[in-house]
């Protein structure tokens, strides 16, 4: 009696999950909308080389949703391959790669070559891949100033007039700082609002980068992960720019895709060569300027903060993919080269910007697909 | 007022009591009544911060997770090939991952459990039976993080093995041996001594009278005790987070790859600003709610539907 209630009972968890299994579908193709309609058709254009299995990825948050977005156009073109990422950040994703569970990390800064805590990150994985380890740089996101004044639709900061607005020095937005570097705009005696990052944000520490390699003296603060100076926090980048958009007088730093989801105006910097708007080339030029501090085919890409390149965007993050030059398993080398090769194709680069990341130039694309047609 | 009459015949009137006395106990006098009625409003007060956070995740999931439930595809398909910002695709490869990981540990956990159990009610004396008991304890307390880096040490660490769904089932079943050690335990207890002794004296072994008389007797309380053990660890996020990475595919595969549950589907997106992935997420939620209710309710049906015989 009681033994076959219990049969009873397992079998219909089994019956159960067996017919779970039985109905699941991992087929989307052609289900609901895409909001960022470019990038699906870019990738149907795009070549692929494909691969049967899965590849598996982990790092930085940043490059998630160009990750998801590549990811997902490759397997629109591979039904066989799958490709996972997960965004637990550049520090996590970095360890799990020199620990050998994933086969390559994204991560927003190259790998290390100072010690720290007793680990240089560039031997430790070099260990791990029998072979030195490469940064390849994929996704370029810029930081937009994003504001909301009323009346003003173009508006131009300099470093150093930005970093006393986001230290709370500058008060007004008619201040004669900011008139005299917007001659023709008619600035209104609204107060300045600053929202920050209430958490602790790459994106925060990347802005701190910027203010304090090209403000000088302007920005004393050392760049962190937490906002140091004055302004109205708000949590994540949808915060912020919610924030400015229901504030007059408001202005932040936000990742791109956030300010032009919001409709946003977004501040033209000037770091000296004049006046540059934020576009998908003007940070490209931005990142062509950068110097190339790693060898042969890893990229270290030291930008420039101060650039007074004309038509360079300078306010901007690079996140790195992080790969052995050559994998023990010949397989694996296979998919990361194939599914690298696609997430560098400049039809899925181009998709990127939609969504708010910069496509890579031409002149570094050229050197990545390079580095990873290397990787053996 | 009927007993307005009676006052008169009663000759000790306890002073203070105003002017209507009675039988016994005497009616409220105004300060008890206050005070009853003070205490009924903490309770109630009490009662009502205890509930509302309940409704209100309840109320919340339900609002902003319940219409992707009633999609097709949330029962059908997986999220592959879904970004963040593109709506669609389903749950399926999450709530299976979670069913499957839930039955490799209950597998493991119930024989070393229910064995534990019957040894330390039906045979355990002595300083072995106390050490057990204590370890048993000691495995209550664990939290649910330092199992997790306890087999992730083992697992990957040490062996230098993946990142597998095998690794999650162990550390859950590391959390699910001593609930169901402690729930069999109390239901073993509460089967008489007579029907124990009344076995002996028909000359049943002792191993034939746990088999066919404790046990049996004890059944729906054990099953109970496994089924809410069960519910609990279904919703264990950190061996989840820590051994086993998410990914929008089905997988089946316990030993390669890696495979997707329901809390690490939640946490894939949840710092996400995007809406199609906020909708995910509280669907997820949701239905990983609707899940552990589930179980929960099937734990108290078996137990009420027999209760331990005495």
């Amino acid at each position: 009696m009681k033994t076959r209630r219990f049969g009873q009972l397992a079998s219909l968890a089994l019956v159960g999950s067996i017919a779970l299994a039985g109905c699941g579908s991992d087929n989307n193709s052609g289900t609901g909308a895409t909001a960022g309609s470019g990038s699906s058709s870019a990738a149907s254009s795009a070549s692929a080389d494909c691969f049967d299995g899965t590849l598996n990825a982990e790092g930085s948050s940043a490059q998630k949703n160009a990750f998801e977005e590549a990811a997902a156009s490759y397997s629109e073109a591979c039904s066989g391959a799958t490709v996972n990422y997960n965004p637990t950040g550049s520090g996590a994703g970095i360890k799990q790669f020199i620990a050998g569970q994933v086969d390559f990390a994204g991560s927003d800064s190259a790998l290390k070559t100072e010690e720290k805590d007793g680990v240089v990150e560039t031997d430790a994985a070099a260990q791990t891949c029998g072979s030195p380890a490469w940064n390849i740089p994929m996704v370029t996101g810029p930081i937009a100033l994003a504001y909301n004044v009323p009346g003003v639709d173009s508006l131009t900061l300099t470093p150093d007039v930005a970093a006393q607005i986001f230290d709370g020095k500058i008060t007004k937005w008619n201040d004669a700082k900011i008139a005299a570097i917007n001659s023709g705009v008619t600035l209104p005696a609204t107060d300045i609002k600053v929202f920050f990052r209430s958490d602790e944000s790459g994106t925060t520490e990347n802005f701190m980068k910027y203010l304090s390699g090209a403000a000088g003296d302007a920005w004393s603060y050392d760049p962190a992960k937490v906002w140091p100076a004055s302004g109205e926090g708000k949590e994540k980048s949808a915060g912020v720019a919610e924030g400015v958009k229901s504030t007059e007088g408001g202005i932040t730093y936000v990742e791109w895709s956030y300010a032009k989801d919001n409709d946003l105006g977004v501040a033209k910097v000037d770091n000296g060569g004049g006046a540059v708007e934020l576009t998908g080339e003007s940070v490209g030029k931005a990142l062509e300027a950068a110097a190339n501090d790693g060898e042969g085919n890893d990229l270290r890409l030291k930008l420039d903060y101060a650039t007074k390149e004309a038509g360079a965007y300078p306010i901007l993050l690079v996140t790195y993919e992080i790969v052995c030059s050559k994998y023990k398993d010949a397989a694996t080398a296979t998919k990361v080269k194939g599914f690298l090769t696609h997430f560098a194709d400049p039809e899925v680069q181009k998709g990127l910007e939609e969504i708010g990341y910069a496509p890579l130039p031409s002149s570094i694309e050229e050197k990545v697909q390079t580095a990873i047609a290397a990787i053996s | 007022m009927s007993t307005a009459q009676l006052d008169t015949t009663t000759p000790t009137t306890p002073p203070g009591t105003g002017s209507s006395p009675t039988r016994g106990l005497g009616e409220r006098s105004g300060g008890r009544a206050a005070k009853d009625l003070l205490a009924k409003v903490v309770m109630w007060l009490a009662f009502a911060i205890a509930v509302v956070p309940l409704v209100w995740i309840l109320g919340s999931t339900l609002v902003k997770g319940g219409h992707m439930l009633l999609e097709a595809q949330w029962w059908t398909n997986s999220q592959a090939g879904i970004t963040s910002r593109r709506e669609g695709g389903g749950a399926v490869h999450a709530i299976q991952g979670t069913l499957i990981q839930a039955v490799v540990t209950a597998v493991m956990s119930v024989p070393v459990g229910v064995l534990t159990a019957v040894y330390l009610v039906e045979y355990g004396r002595g300083r072995l039976a106390r050490v057990v008991s204590f370890m048993v304890d000691i495995l209550t307390g664990i939290p649910s993080i330092v199992a997790a880096l306890f087999v992730y040490a083992l697992w990957v660490t040490t062996f230098g093995f993946q990142r597998v769904a095998f690794a999650v089932t162990l550390a859950l079943t590391l959390l699910m041996i001593p609930t169901v050690v402690r729930s069999t335990e109390e239901m073993l207890k509460l089967v008489p001594n007579e029907l124990r002794e009344a076995s002996y004296a028909l000359g049943v072994p002792k191993w034939k009278t746990i088999m066919k008389v404790v046990v049996p007797t004890a059944f729906s309380g054990i099953v109970t005790g496994i089924l809410l053990g069960l519910a609990r660890v279904m919703g264990e996020t950190a061996p989840l987070i820590i051994l086993g990475p998410y990914t929008k595919v089905i997988a089946t595969d316990l030993f390669g790859g890696l495979m997707a549950t329901l809390p690490t589907m939640i946490n894939q997106d949840r710092t996400e600003a995007l809406q199609p992935a906020l909708d995910r997420v509280w669907g997820a939620s949701l239905t990983l709610i609707l899940l552990v209710f589930l179980l929960n309710l099937l734990g108290r049906f078996v137990g009420r539907f027999s209760k331990v015989k005495s």
